[in-house]
C-alpha cells in the first residue's frame, strides 16, 4: 500500500528524515518496499525569472547568454544557458549562487567559455521534480518575479510502499499507519476533525426524502451484519480540490469526480470502504442486501459482465443487482456528471463471503482487498461522517435525515491479561515494566488493570483492553510481539547459541542420499537437480499410460509441468541434451531426488537415485579413442549395485528380469530390471532405447541406471559386523565350457554349476566360488548357441587338496551336467 | 682340471654378457650348469680323481659354480631389466592433458545445503526428512493456517486430484486433499507427531509453489527449516542460533537483525536479515535471507504438545536464494538447467 508522508502529517506531527520513518515502518513490522519523492525538494536560492533577452553565446555555438528579470529587489541576470526550448518572455526556475539542488550540485557566480553566469536555469529535472531533462522548466501560469520556487510548485511529498501482513488489516490505512508511527516515535495521534456529526437532525426521521430513499432490507445478515445509508442532497459533481488530487494522485490513485475520489480517499484514510450510489438510479427506491439469484447479470465498472451466483451478495434496488457487495459497483447504478443526489453506503461485510466470491469471480479491488482481511467492525459510523464532512465540503449538498441502519454494532470486547514475567520469559532478556505498559498505551491499548504478581519482584500483570482494530491480538503471546516491536528487534541482546546433544541421528534417507551422491561423485559423475514436474507425454511414453493418469496434477500450472515425475532418466537426458546442444562436453551425470510410481492401482513416493553415462560424442582428444574408458551395461549393473547396497541390499543376490515393453525408453536386450516397488525398492540398469535417445535429439548411445526406495523401508544399518574365517590353504581351479543356448542366461548356468559342485564336493570340502570368464560364439559353436566358460575354485580349511580328489568331484559335476542338463560340455 | 674349469668360466662370460631373451637365458644355463651341462660333466669327473685333490678340486669347482651362477644372475638381471624397458615406451610428456572426464561434482544446492546441515549439526540438530506430497492438514492445519488462507489457493499450492492415493504419505483424515508441500514446516509436523520434546532438527528439502517461472522463482525450490523444542526456549536463543549459523557460514563479523514479520505458525515471527558485506553483487547493507519466530502455542496444541509447558523457535530459509548470494548467481534457472560449465565451478 502506498502511503504518503504529507498525508500522515495530518495526524501525527511526524519531523523525522525519510530514513528515519522508513526504519520505523521496517522495524514495526511492515516492509518498505520502494520510497517514492513526487514534486519539488526544499530549493533555496531559486527563483522565478523571466528571459529578457537570448543571445547566442560568442565562443560556443550551442550556448546562449540571457539576461534574465528576477524581479525586486534581485533585479536583472546575466545567464549562460544550454537549453533551447525556451523563448525570450518565458518564465522559467532560476538557481542563484548559494543554491543546492538535487546530487548536491552547488551553484556558484562562474565564467562559462568566457562568459560570466550569475546562476543557472534550470529544467525539471535540475529541480528533482521528474526525470524530464529536455529543457527548462518553463512556468506557463507565469507566477510573480523573484517568487521562491517553492511558494510556485507543487509541493513535494514522499509516498512509502508498503507490504501490509495479512494479520495487519488496520494498517491498510493512513491513519493506521499513523497510529504505528505515533506509537514509535512517542508523538500524540491526531484524528479528523468531524465537522457534521452533531450537525445532523437526528430527529428528522428517515422519510424525508421518501423519493429517494424509502427503505433499506438486508436479507442475510449473516454476511452483513451492519449496513448504513445517508442521503445526500443537492450536491454538484465536478472535479476534487487540488489538495485531494494531489493526495490520490501520490498513493497512485486516478481522481474521478469529487464523490468518487471522497469515497476512496476516506477509505485510505480510515481503511473503511464507501460506496456512493446516485439515489435517483435505485428502482423503487430500495437498497436490498441480499444474495444474488443463479444466473443474474451484472457489468462491473471494469467493463466486465459478471454472471453471479447464489453465494454472492449483492446489493440491489427493488429490480436488479446494482453492487458486487464490498468488491465492486455496477456500471448504472454509480455517480455520473449529472447527478444531484447521493446515496452513501457504509457497510460491515463478513470478510468469509467477499472473499469467496471475489476468487469465484477473479475479481479484487481496494475495497475487498481491505474486506477480505478484516475491516474495524467500529470503523463504519467515523468513516461516514467523515464522508459526508468531505462531500459537503467538496461538492456541497446536505445531508437529509439521519440515515438509515441496518443490523446493530457487533459488539467488542477484548481483554488480554499478561504479566511482565512472562513477556520476560519469553524474550529472554528484560525489559522495564514502565516501558512495556507504555508500549501498550502508546498503541491504544487500555490498560484496564495494574496489580502485583505473587512475586511481586517479578513486575506486575495488566489487563489490556484490545481496541476493535486489532482483532489479531487475542493471547498473552501476541502482547509479547507487541511490546518487542515497539521496544525494537535490532536491541535483542546477542547470546551464545546453547547446544545440548540430543543423541539422534539423521534421517536414514539423509544418510542414504548423501552416501550414493558420494559414491556418484566419487566415481566422475556430475551431480544434477531436475524438476520434479514433467510432461504427461514423457510419463505415458516412459512408464504406463495409466501412470500419466494418476500422478497428474489436478491444477497444473503450464502444460509441460503436469506429473510427477517416476524416473530420474528423462530429467538426466535433459540436461544431456542440453549441454551435448552447448557444445560442452559430458558423459556422466546422476541426481538423487524424489520420484513417484504406481503400485496396485496407489501411488507411493519414493527414494530414488539415478545417473546415466553418455558416450563421448565428437570429442576431440590427444589420447586415442580406443584409451577411453570403457563403459558399458555392465559399468551401469556395477553402479546399481553399489547404489543398492548403500540401502542394504545385495544387489547380486537378486534375480534380474530383462527389459521388455512397456519400459518404452530402455532397450529391449539390452537392460534389466530387479526388485519391484511392491516389496519396497526396484533397480533398472543398462543400455537406453537408441530410437527414444535419439527422438530426444540426444547424440549416442547412453547407458543408465536408477534405483528406487521406499523411504520407510530405508533403516539405518545397526547390525554389528562379525569375522568369518578364511582359508589359508591354496586353491584348486577347474574350467568347464559350456554351449548352450543364446537366450539362457548365464546366471542360470551358473547358479546349475554351483548347485552340482556343491553337491559333489559335499562335506569335504568348499566350493569357493563359480564364476563366467568367457562368453563366445563363433566357429565350433552351432547357431544360436553360446559357449561359457567357468571357472571352479574348491579349497578346504583344513589342508591342501589333491588333485585326484577335486578331479574325482569335477568328474561328477560334468557327469551331473551331461546327465540332468541340456548343456554340451565343450572340450 | 683347474684349467680346464678356468676356460670354461671364460667361454662363459661373453656368452652370458650377450643374452637378451629368456629362452636363450634358459639355452645357455642348461649349456653349463643344466643336467647335461659342461659344468656338470665335469663334476661327475670327480670321482676320476685322486682322493688327496679331491677337496681342492672340489672347492675349485664350488667356486667355477659361484661365479656362473652369479655370471647367470647378472644376465638374468640385465634381461628382466630389458623386459621392463621395453614394457615402459618412450617418455611421456606429462603437460600434456588427461582425459576430461571428471571429476564429478556436487551440485551448488547439495555444497550449500550440506554445509549448512554441518553448521547445524554442531549445535545439536540432526537432519530430518519428509514426503514431498503432503495432505492439507500437515502443510497447513497443524501450521494454523486456516482453510480461507491464501497460502492454500489453488493460485498458489499444486493439488493432487481428489481421487489420488498415496499409499505411503498418511492423512489425518480421509477428506483431505494430497498436495506438494509448499514449505518443508510439513517436516515439523511430522517429527512432532511421531516423537517426543526436546526436539531439535534442521530439515532441508524440495518444496512446491504454483509461480511463474522466471530469474527468481521456480516451480520447485529448495528449503532448509530448523524447529527446536525445549522448555524456556526464548526469542534471545533463536537471534543466538541464527547469529551462529550465519557467523559459521560467512565469517565472524557477519550480523543479523530481526524485522517483526507475520506467520501463522510463529508468534512472535521475524524476517531475517544479514550483513552483506561478504556477498558478491549485492549492494545493499543489509538482505533478507529467512523468516523466524517463536512456535506458536496453537501449534503445539495441534500435535499435542503442552504449549504451557513446551516453548521452540522455528527458522526457515531457501537454499536457492542462500546459494545465489554466496556464490553471486544471478538466475534461479541455472541450478535446474545442469550446465556442466555451471556445476564445475563450485567443486
Amino acid at each position: 500500500m502506498k502511503i504518503s508522508l504529507n498525508w500522515l502529517r495530518d495526524y501525527v506531527a511526524l519531523d523525522a528524515s525519510h530514513d528515519e520513518i522508513s526504519r520505523a515502518i521496517t522495524f514495526l513490522g511492515f516492509e518498505v518496499e520502494q520510497i517514492i519523492r513526487t514534486g519539488a525538494p526544499k530549493l533555496s536560492h531559486v527563483v522565478v525569472g523571466e528571459v529578457l533577452v537570448r543571445d547566442k553565446h560568442p565562443n560556443a555555438d550551442k550556448l546562449s547568454v540571457c539576461t534574465v528579470n528576477l524581479g525586486d529587489p534581485l533585479g536583472v541576470k546575466t545567464i549562460v544557458c544550454g537549453a533551447q526550448n525556451y523563448q525570450v518572455g518565458d518564465r522559467v526556475p532560476v538557481a542563484l549562487p548559494g543554491a543546492i539542488l538535487p546530487g548536491n550540485f552547488e551553484i556558484k557566480q562562474s565564467k562559462i567559455r568566457g562568459q560570466s553566469s550569475d546562476g543557472m536555469m534550470c529544467s525539471a529535472k535540475e529541480l528533482g521534480i521528474s526525470e524530464d531533462a529536455a529543457g527548462l522548466l518553463i512556468l506557463a501560469d507565469r507566477p510573480a518575479l523573484g517568487a521562491a520556487i517553492n511558494d510556485v510548485l507543487p509541493p513535494g511529498d514522499t509516498v512509502f510502499d508498503i507490504e501490509i501482513t495479512p494479520n495487519r488489516p488496520d494498517a491498510l490505512s493512513h491513519l493506521g499507519i499513523a497510529r504505528e508511527l505515533a506509537a514509535w516515535f512517542k508523538l500524540p495521534l491526531l484524528s479528523p476533525q468531524e465537522i457534521f456529526r452533531g450537525a445532523i437532525d437526528e430527529t428528522a426521521g428517515a422519510a424525508l426524502r421518501r423519493d429517494l430513499l424509502t427503505s433499506v432490507r438486508v436479507d442475510c445478515p449473516e454476511d452483513c451484519p451492519l449496513y448504513t445509508a445517508h442521503i445526500i442532497s443537492g450536491i454538484k459533481i465536478g472535479p476534487s480540490p487540488a489538495w485531494l488530487q494531489a493526495r490520490l494522485t501520490a498513493v497512485g490513485l486516478r481522481p474521478i469526480n469529487n464523490v468518487v475520489d471522497v469515497g476512496n480517499y476516506v477509505m485510505l484514510e480510515t481503511g473503511q470502504p464507501l460506496h456512493a450510489f446516485d439515489a435517483r438510479k435505485l428502482g423503487g427506491a430500495q437498497i436490498i442486501v441480499r444474495r444474488a439469484v443463479a444466473g443474474e447479470k451484472l457489468t462491473t465498472l471494469d467493463g466486465k459482465e459478471r454472471v453471479l451466483t447464489p453465494e454472492m451478495l449483492v446489493i440491489a434496488d427493488a429490480i436488479k443487482p446494482l453492487v458486487i457487495a464490498g468488491i465492486m459497483g455496477g456500471v448504472d447504478s454509480g455517480v455520473s456528471p449529472d447527478t444531484t443526489d447521493l446515496v452513501l453506503e457504509c457497510a460491515f461485510f463478513k470478510r468469509q463471503s467477499i472473499r469467496a466470491t471475489g476468487k469465484r469471480l477473479g475479481l479484487s479491488s481496494d475495497s475487498s482487498y481491505r474486506y477480505e482481511r478484516g475491516v474495524d467492525v467500529h470503523s463504519s459510523h467515523e468513516a461516514a461522517y467523515r464522508a459526508i464532512d468531505l462531500i459537503i465540503a467538496t461538492a456541497g449538498g446536505n445531508v437529509v435525515g439521519p440515515g438509515f441502519r441496518v443490523g446493530s454494532d457487533i459488539p467488542w470486547q477484548r481483554e488480554i491479561v499478561v504479566t511482565h514475567d512472562y513477556i520476560t520469559e519469553k524474550l529472554g532478556f528484560d525489559i522495564p515494566a514502565a516501558e512495556m505498559r507504555a508500549a501498550f498505551e502508546a498503541l491504544e491499548f487500555t490498560i484496564t488493570r495494574e496489580e502485583p504478581t505473587a512475586h511481586p519482584a517479578r513486575g506486575p500483570a495488566w489487563t489490556v483492553g484490545i481496541p476493535s482494530w486489532r482483532d489479531d491480538l487475542d493471547r498473552p503471546i501476541d502482547l509479547v510481539e507487541e511490546v518487542l516491536r515497539l521496544y525494537g528487534t535490532e536491541k535483542i541482546p546477542p547470546a551464545v547459541v546453547s547446544s545440548p546433544g540430543l543423541l539422534a541421528d539423521d534421517d536414514p534417507i539423509v544418510v542414504f542420499n548423501r552416501r550414493v551422491t558420494d559414491y556418484l561423485v566419487g566415481h566422475d559423475f556430475h551431480e544434477c537437480v531436475n524438476h520434479t514436474l514433467r510432461p504427461a507425454k514423457e510419463i505415458a511414453a516412459w512408464v504406463s499410460a495409466s501412470a500419466a493418469q494418476e500422478l497428474a496434477l489436478a491444477n497444473p500450472f503450464v502444460e509441460d509441468q503436469s506429473h510427477l515425475r517416476p524416473t530420474l532418466v528423462t530429467g538426466l537426458l535433459e540436461s544431456l541434451k542440453l549441454n551435448q546442444s552447448r557444445g560442452v562436453a559430458v558423459t556422466h551425470l546422476c541426481e538423487t531426488g524424489r520420484i513417484f510410481l504406481e503400485r496396485d492401482g496407489q501411488n507411493v513416493e519414493c527414494a530414488s537415485v539415478g545417473f546415466i553415462i553418455a558416450e563421448p560424442v565428437a570429442q576431440r582428444t590427444w589420447l586415442k579413442s580406443n584409451r577411453t574408458p570403457i563403459e558399458d551395461s555392465f559399468s551401469a549393473k556395477h553402479h546399481v549395485a553399489a547404489l543398492a547396497g548403500a540401502a542394504g541390499i545385495d544387489f547380486g543376490r537378486q534375480p534380474l528380469a530383462p527389459s521388455a515393453a512397456p519400459f518404452f525408453g530402455w532397450q529391449e536386450g539390452h537392460s534389466a530390471a530387479a526388485g519391484n516397488i511392491a516389496h519396497g525398492w526396484t533397480a533398472r540398469f543398462g543400455l537406453l532405447n537408441l530410437a527414444t535417445v535419439k527422438s530426444l535429439g540426444i547424440q549416442g548411445k547412453v547407458y543408465a541406471g536408477v534405483f528406487a526406495i521406499l523411504p520407510e523401508k530405508i533403516t539405518g544399518d545397526s547390525s554389528r559386523r562379525r569375522y568369518s574365517d578364511f582359508s589359508l590353504l591354496p586353491a584348486a581351479l577347474r574350467d568347464i565350457a559350456l554351449v548352450v543356448d543364446a537366450t539362457t542366461p548365464s546366471s542360470e548356468v551358473q547358479k546349475t554349476l554351483a548347485k552340482f559342485a556343491r553337491a559333489a564336493a559335499g562335506n569335504a570340502f568348499a566350493l569357493e566360488s563359480v564364476s563366467v570368464f568367457d562368453v563366445y560364439t563363433g566357429a565350433g559353436v552351432p547357431e544360436g548357441k553360446k559357449s561359457l566358460a567357468f571357472s571352479l575354485v574348491f579349497r578346504s580349511s583344513e589342508r591342501t587338496l589333491t588333485d585326484d580328489e577335486v578331479n574325482a568331484v569335477f568328474q561328477k559335476v560334468q557327469d551331473e551336467v551331461g546327465q540332468t542338463t541340456a548343456w554340451q560340455i565343450r572340450k | 682340471m683347474q684349467d680346464t674349469l678356468t676356460a670354461l668360466v671364460a667361454k662363459a662370460q661373453p656368452e652370458f654378457a650377450a643374452l637378451t631373451t629368456r629362452p636363450e637365458f634358459e639355452a645357455a644355463k642348461a649349456r653349463y650348469v643344466g643336467p647335461n651341462g659342461e659344468l656338470t660333466a665335469l663334476m661327475k669327473q670327480m670321482g676320476t680323481v685322486p682322493k688327496e685333490q679331491r677337496p681342492a678340486l672340489g672347492k675349485l669347482i664350488n667356486e667355477t659354480k659361484t661365479r656362473l651362477q652369479s655370471l647367470l644372475d647378472a644376465a638374468l638381471a640385465q634381461i628382466e631389466a630389458a623386459e621392463l624397458q621395453a614394457q615402459l615406451g618412450p617418455a611421456v610428456d606429462a603437460t600434456l592433458p588427461a582425459p576430461d572426464i571428471g571429476p564429478g561434482t556436487y551440485h551448488p544446492l547439495t555444497l550449500v545445503r550440506e554445509e549448512m546441515c554441518r553448521i547445524l549439526r554442531k549445535v545439536g540438530f540432526t537432519v530430518a526428512d519428509g514426503p514431498e506430497v503432503e495432505t492439507e492438514y500437515y502443510c497447513f492445519d497443524a501450521l494454523n493456517t486456516p482453510a480461507d488462507h491464501p497460502a492454500r489457493d489453488a493460485q498458489d499450492t499444486f493439488y493432487l486430484p481428489a481421487t489420488a492415493k498415496f499409499a505411503n504419505v498418511s492423512k489425518q483424515n480421509p477428506e483431505e486433499k494430497y498436495l506438494l508441500r509448499t514449505h518443508t514446516s510439513s517436516v515439523q509436523i511430522r517429527t512432532m507427531l511421531k516423537g517426543e520434546p526436546p526436539i531439535r532438527i534442521v530439515s532441508p528439502g524440495r518444496v512446491y509453489r504454483r509461480d511463474t517461472t522466471d530469474a527468481t522463482h521456480s516451480a520447485n525450490f529448495h528449503q532448509l527449516e530448523c524447529l527446536y523444542v525445549d522448555k524456556n526456549v526464548t526469542v534471545r536463543d533463536l537471534k543466538a542460533l541464527l547469529d551462529y549459523i550465519f557467523a559459521s557460514l560467512l565469517g565472524k563479523d557477519t550480523k543479523t537483525r530481526f524485522r517483526p514479520h507475520y506467520f501463522g505458525y510463529t508468534e512472535p515471527s521475524f524476517e531475517v536479515d544479514l550483513t552483506a558485506t561478504h556477498l558478491p553483487k549485492v549492494k545493499k547493507p543489509w538482505i533478507e535471507i529467512g523468516g523466524c519466530g517463536m512456535v506458536d502455542p496453537t501449534v503445539f496444541a495441534n500435535v499435542g504438545y503442552d504449549p504451557e509447558v513446551w516453548s521452540g523457535y522455528a527458522f526457515g530459509m531457501g537454499l536457492e536464494r542462500l546459494a545465489m548470494l554466496l556464490y553471486g548467481i544471478d538466475d534461479i534457472r541455472y541450478f535446474y538447467q545442469n550446465d556442466v560449465r555451471f556445476l564445475k565451478q563450485f567443486a
